[in-house]
């Protein structure tokens, strides 16, 4: 179907989510009879060993796990590891050949490195395979670009999407419908304070909420320093990948070019670049060391006016009892460049999980992805997180996420989601993200200029690689 | 002039010196002061700017730390740092104590030998162990990773404990040994006693050092043998981090060293010297 | 009671030295000091020599993602001493190691010193001070975090940023700072460890000469440089020579407070090694890095030993 040659452009990505789904359908005839209980019977008794990242979520998907032992015979010690532990660890199963583990959970970002080693199953045999996929399964219900751009790789696929993280616009409602702060913006900018939604009004937004302690806001003294906005600034986290995913790519350019050859310096990525750092000017004095767990940490206590942030962090700090804010908080898609809305880019982590080529199991371990994959079972899921992150088209229509507190949020997620794509495959790409990451804290902290910053990082990635891009 | 020192100066002066070092204890202690008040602290004040110095305390990050069967993992901790620390403690005594008294060939680098065991950087011998235990499934057991916390107790253990050995009365030994003692009689009744001291601080710090490792525990542990350090991390979750739950943690796992040290400090004050110290 | 011959013994200097020298194996047969040393020995070939024998027999090889590849010679040496990181990370480690290690021995010392005054309440307030030592590297990291995390820790709130002590940026954010903080945070942790093996020292110091010096009139400052410094040395070296490894070793603390950054200012050997390790699974470099650091320690270590043990009879 040469799926590949469609990446790019974030129609194409639904395109060709829909073409995997069609050439499925061509494959699979309609057998109403299908159940997993006939699929699992050849592999009933079997034990599957698999690996996830512990989240509120997967903590509830843990106690479903039984129903899939109790419908198939097939018996699943699913573990739960944080973050760190399931890179670290996962990687280390399949790369040592130990083969502990049957199927793991892996960021997008390391399906590159995994492919490379070849330590990634492909499943299309499976899918493929009447007794083994569920013709009622809809792949085509997947969001997409992301399924297609992450699990996705040469032609083949690699596994189901597990789950998507995203970043989103993240603002204090209550400064931004501020009746004194209204008249005051409108008069400074000559247009309505809003929830930002280009990168001109981010910047004008960040610029205006910037004071110091004894100045007044929302009509009140400020007792200590107030900020325009927060983004991630810390060797490692996403800094840089927050500057690539966000702004280079919304301004047309990204870090390499179409045959993987880099093109960092290029004048889309400058500009960027440029927006990027100037926005640093209206941030916390200690961005350059703020990760994930900062910045959610500065805009639940009332430091800062707008985030640039991971969605699934917000659900942990929207909430009472966490955040005296919560409540006054809104939600919007990551801002885009202005005149560009078709090019926008929001930086995201769909993660896969995948088989490991060291199983003994392939098929019982494919009938318990997809099973997980299933509509059944992610709406169960979300039910009971009370919403989450989807990663089914048809769950934004659950009463969960259409009404409710974070309603707003899920709006939010549903937008990141709509353009998010999976990191390009790069065999290099620990390399590349630590010292392209390394240069941006340089920019960002004004120890380079952005034409010299991007100088330094085309010749740091020519170093590293060349072509960047697997096969 | 010195001796017309009188009782009253000298308790002015004993108590001035301590409250001079209860003052810098505790401003040294600060930040574990502020953490033991995060341990009760509610979430959506923990960082209020202006500080919330005074607030109601609760008890919910303690529910949480039991709810996730954080208990399990201080038990591990305690198991594995008691196993770990006997073993050192039982290979490395005989090795310190030989070190020590007897002049032989090639000591000086055997001396080095073990001095050299601790040199390497620990996180490059994480993945040589990780592929030879994967071989002979040792991941994820206590054996495993009390073999592989000898890297660094047993030789720090020999190094500090042989100091100590050295200023052993040898000639209680000699006459013990005219006197017809087996050498397995010289060691328990003369050599042991003698070396208690040593031994308690050695391993006590030993101890300490298990208690506290990360990488060797992260990498080579797993489901059924995780330490309290290893969960720590778990505690930043993608719904944020639980600051609350983390000093929760933080100071149990300091409870049961600290207690330790309280019990043993006589021993580990006179232990400390090391028998380095020259008359 | 039965341990009062501990403290009288080594304060009778010399004899147990000497009778060492005059009868060096006590009459016991030649094997039977390789007999006891022979369980740790066999222990530590199997637990460290061997590991490290492995990750020398990967440095000769090309792997990357954890699969052997072909023989690579001196490849990875060559990769790595040509790589700028790796000197950087060098640099980082001496300087890190050079300013914190004698802070650690001064401060150290002069708690010890005040620490043996006549004080109440001393058995308690050991093993309170020794707290720091006690913690877990990775909780002191996330303890320095809440101090003094920009904007939001509570030190960089109350006491540096309205006194503007870090200037436009936070301390750990700071390329000119980063460092010196990962270094307080090491002296935080590590001094009362100096402290209490000091005061350790000090107790077990004789009295003897103490008493003939002040019969000869010699004011506190003339007994510390004349007797207790030199009495002290052996102890003084041992330790300040176990901190200096340790101190080279560092990562817990650095991983969560800077991840080495900004750019490369903090970044020590450990935490290059862990990225080529965990992050570019560059295990053969990583090997190359632990060899290297290694015979520079050896090296190194050698030459100290041969000179504390003759010039300062501290082994």
């Amino acid at each position: 179907m040469g799926i590949e040659q469609l990446r790019g452009a974030s129609t194409a990505m639904r395109i060709a989510g829909l073409a995997m789904a069609v050439s499925l359908a061509v494959n699979v005839t309609p057998a109403a009879a299908w159940t997993y209980k006939e699929a699992a019977e050849p592999y009933k008794g079997a034990t599957i060993r698999v690996l996830d990242e512990i989240t509120p979520l997967q903590e509830i998907l843990k106690t479903i796990v039984p129903e899939f032992t109790a419908e198939t015979g097939i018996n699943v010690e699913y573990e739960l590891l944080n973050h760190f532990e399931v890179i670290n660890k996962g990687q280390a199963d399949m790369l040592s050949g130990r083969g502990y583990y049957d199927a793991i959970m892996l960021h997008g970002f390391q399906v590159g490195p995994m492919l490379s080693a070849g330590a990634l199953m492909a499943i299309d045999e499976m899918v493929a395979d009447k007794a083994l996929m569920n013709p009622d399964f809809d792949e085509a219900d997947m969001i997409n670009p992301a399924y297609a751009t992450t699990a996705v790789s040469g032609g083949k696929r690699y596994g189901f999407i597990n789950w998507n993280y995203n970043q989103i616009y993240w603002a204090r409602g209550d400064l931004l419908s501020h009746p004194d702060e209204m008249a005051a913006f409108k008069a400074k900018y000559g247009y309505e304070l809003k929830p930002a939604s280009t990168f001109k009004e981010l910047r004008d937004v960040a610029e205006f909420f910037t004071r110091p302690a004894g100045a007044t806001l929302a009509g009140e003294t400020l007792e200590s320093d107030f900020y325009g906005i927060v983004m991630e600034g810390i060797k490692g986290g996403s800094t840089f990948l927050s500057l690539w995913g966000n702004f280079m790519k919304s301004y047309g350019g990204d870090i390499v070019d179409a045959s993987g050859k880099p093109a960092f310096d290029t004048p889309e990525n400058i500009a960027a670049i440029k927006t990027w750092a100037e926005l640093w000017k209206f941030a916390p004095p200690g961005m350059a060391e703020y990760s994930l767990i900062d910045v959610p940490t500065v805009m639940g206590n009332g430091i800062a006016a707008q985030a640039i942030a991971w969605s699934d962090f917000v659900l942990g700090i929207d909430k009472d009892g966490v955040s005296p804010y919560s409540g006054k908080f809104v939600y919007g898609p990551i801002p885009h460049k202005e005149g560009m809305v078709e090019a926008r880019s929001v930086e995201a982590e769909p993660s896969v999980t995948v088989i490991s080529t060291h199983t003994e199991n392939p098929e019982a371990t494919f009938l318990f992805l997809q099973w997980l994959a299933e509509r059944r079972q992610q709406e169960a899921l979300l039910k009971a997180g009370q919403g989450g992150v989807p990663i089914r088209e048809s769950s934004w229509a659950l009463p969960v996420m259409q009404n409710g507190k974070l309603a707003g949020l899920f709006k939010a997620m549903e937008s990141s989601l709509e353009v998010a794509t999976g990191k390009p495959k790069m065999p290099d790409f620990y390399e590349l993200y630590d010292v392209l990451t390394g240069i941006s804290q340089e920019i960002g902290l004004g120890r380079l200029s952005p034409e010299e910053g991007a100088k330094k990082a085309q010749a740091a990635m020519l170093d590293i690689c060349d072509p960047c891009l697997l096969n | 002039m010195q001796r017309t020192l009188t009782a009253r100066d000298a308790f002015r002066r004993k108590t001035l010196w301590t409250a001079l070092v209860v003052a810098a204890a505790a401003f040294i202690l600060f930040p574990v002061i502020w953490m033991i008040g995060m341990m009760v602290k509610p979430t959506d004040i923990m960082f209020a700017r202006p500080t919330e110095w005074l607030f109601v305390p609760t008890l919910e990050h303690f529910n949480y730390v039991f709810e996730q069967k954080f208990h399990h993992y201080l038990l591990t901790s305690v198991l594995l740092g008691l196993i770990s620390t006997l073993l050192v403690v039982i290979i490395g005594t005989p090795a310190a104590y030989s070190f020590a008294r007897f002049e032989m060939r090639g000591k000086d680098d055997l001396f080095l030998f073990v001095l050299a065991s601790r040199m390497a950087p620990p996180v490059c011998l994480v993945i040589p162990y990780y592929l030879i235990f994967a071989r002979i499934d040792l991941l994820d057991t206590f054996i495993g990773l009390t073999l592989a916390y000898m890297t660094f107790n047993l030789s720090f253990y020999i190094w500090v404990l042989r100091s100590f050995c050295r200023d052993l009365p040898a000639e209680l030994e000699d006459a013990a040994r005219l006197e017809g003692w087996s050498r397995v009689q010289i060691f328990r009744r003369i050599v042991l006693p003698l070396l208690r001291n040593g031994i308690v601080a050695t391993s006590v710090l030993c101890f300490i050092f298990a208690w506290n490792e990360f990488l060797f525990a992260f990498m080579l542990g797993g489901k059924a043998v995780k330490t309290l350090p290893v969960a720590i991390p778990t505690l930043i979750t993608t719904q944020g981090v639980r600051w609350g739950e983390m000093a929760v943690v933080g100071m149990v796992a300091l409870a049961p060293v600290l207690i330790a040290v309280f019990f043993l400090q006589r021993h580990i004050v006179r232990g400390l010297t090391m028998g380095a110290v020259k008359g | 009671m039965t341990d009062v011959p501990i403290e009288d013994m080594p304060n009778q200097g010399g004899p147990s030295k000497a009778v060492v020298k005059r009868q060096p194996s006590h009459g016991e047969p030649v094997w039977y000091p390789y007999l006891l040393m022979a369980p740790a020995m066999i222990t530590l070939t199997i637990v460290a020599l061997l590991p490290f024998l492995f990750a020398v027999f990967i440095s000769f090889h090309e792997m990357k993602f954890g699969k052997f590849g072909d023989f690579a010679g001196f490849g990875n040496y060559v990769e790595l001493l040509s790589d700028g990181r790796f000197w950087n990370a060098l640099g980082v480690a001496v300087l890190f190691v050079a300013i914190a290690v004698p802070l650690e021995f001064m401060l150290g010392l002069t708690g010890a010193l005040v620490l043996s005054r006549p004080i109440w309440g001393r058995s308690v307030l050991i093993p309170f001070l020794f707290i720091p030592t006690m913690m877990a590297p990775i909780v002191v990291g996330l303890l320095w975090k809440i101090m003094l995390a920009g904007s939001w820790g509570l030190l960089s709130y109350n006491v540096i940023e309205p006194l503007g002590l870090a200037g436009e940026t936070s301390i750990f954010a700071s390329p000119d700072y980063a460092l010196f903080a990962l270094i307080f945070v090491d002296i935080w942790q590590w001094t009362p460890f100096m402290m209490l093996a000091f005061f350790a020292g000090l107790q077990a110091l004789p009295i003897n000469p103490f008493r003939a010096a002040a019969v000869d009139g010699a004011n506190p400052i003339q007994r510390f440089f004349w007797l207790t410094l030199p009495m002290m040395t052996p102890l003084l070296v041992v330790i300040g020579l176990l901190r200096l490894i340790d101190a080279f070793k560092v990562f817990d603390s650095i991983f969560i407070l800077t991840g080495g950054g900004p750019g490369t200012q903090t970044e020590m050997p450990s935490v290059l090694a862990y990225k080529m390790t965990f992050e570019f699974w560059n295990i053969g470099e990583a090997s190359a890095l632990a060899v290297v650091v290694w015979v520079l320690f050896f090296v190194f270590c050698n030459v100290f030993y041969q000179v504390a043990k003759k010039k300062l009879n501290a082994f």
